[in-house]
């Protein structure tokens, strides 16, 4: 347990968060949607910065647009798309567990949701590069 | 439950002192699943392209979507700020930092709305 470790707390949360050894399925989980949310906290701020040329011109705006239209934007937008995905469907997860519901099949669960994120990314991956 | 126990997971009991975190956490998480989705697909799947400034203007001049995209900037900027608290009361804060994280969250969660709503009325009203 964390809390009876003689070192300092930031040291025993670093290794918590990246000592990879004895780690379960539950943990590489639990790591992965703290750094998919940092991401898409880090998105959501790019996100409404970029969305500061609404206020500049119409023409700045339709730059941006043409902008973020280019392949490697949707690279970019696809490899997003898998970071969201993975942090909602786990976080509905963690919901459930944390409220106590399918605590002991949390792994079948997790494994359910990674599937059914696959698909979502697939059709979304579709929809991106060759069905608009 | 710990950070690095089997399932993952973190939950109401986690904190004695910041269950509203939690649960307020999981909601707007879980509003963030219908109102992402709608947007998503009001924004990126309707349209067979990204919209450009004439039409996302005349886009937001709906006040159904208006309401949509502000009910989603509130809880998705709620959920970022609340995901970052989280992640910095792990480090184990006094109780004096404990609520300075929250007070400075908080502040920039209030200021991320009305930078969003600020930027859409200016859009709107234009």
């Amino acid at each position: 347990m964390v809390g009876r470790d003689p070192r300092p707390r930031w040291l025993q949360v670093g290794r918590a968060w990246l000592y990879p050894r004895g780690r379960r399925l539950g943990g590489w989980a639990f790591i992965l949607n703290r750094l998919s949310g940092l991401v898409l906290t880090a998105y959501l701020l790019l996100h409404l910065t970029l969305l500061s040329t609404l206020a500049w011109s119409p023409a700045a705006y339709d730059w941006f647009i043409e902008l973020m239209s280019s392949r490697l934007v949707l690279l970019f937008d696809l490899a997003l798309a898998a970071v969201l995905i993975y942090h909602g469907l786990n976080g509905i997860r963690l919901t459930l567990v944390g409220l106590g519901v399918g605590v002991t099949r949390h792994k079948e669960i997790f494994w359910a949701a990674m599937l059914v994120g696959l698909l979502l990314l697939g059709y979304g991956g579709y929809r991106l590069w060759g069905g608009m | 439950m710990g950070m690095d126990e089997g399932m993952g997971g973190t939950g109401p009991g986690r904190y004695a002192r910041t269950d509203w975190g939690w649960l307020l956490q999981a909601a707007t998480g879980l509003g963030l699943v219908v109102l992402g989705t709608v947007h998503l697909i009001t924004q990126h799947f309707t349209a067979r392209k990204l919209l450009d400034y004439a039409e996302v203007t005349a886009w937001l001049r709906q006040p159904w979507v208006l309401v949509v995209e502000i009910l989603f900037l509130g809880t998705v900027v709620a959920h970022a700020v609340l995901g970052v608290r989280s992640i910095l009361l792990d480090l184990g804060p006094s109780p004096a930092a404990e609520q300075r994280v929250t007070r400075l969250t908080l502040i920039a969660g209030v200021a991320l709305v009305v930078y969003g709503v600020g930027l859409t009325a200016l859009v709107v009203m234009r």
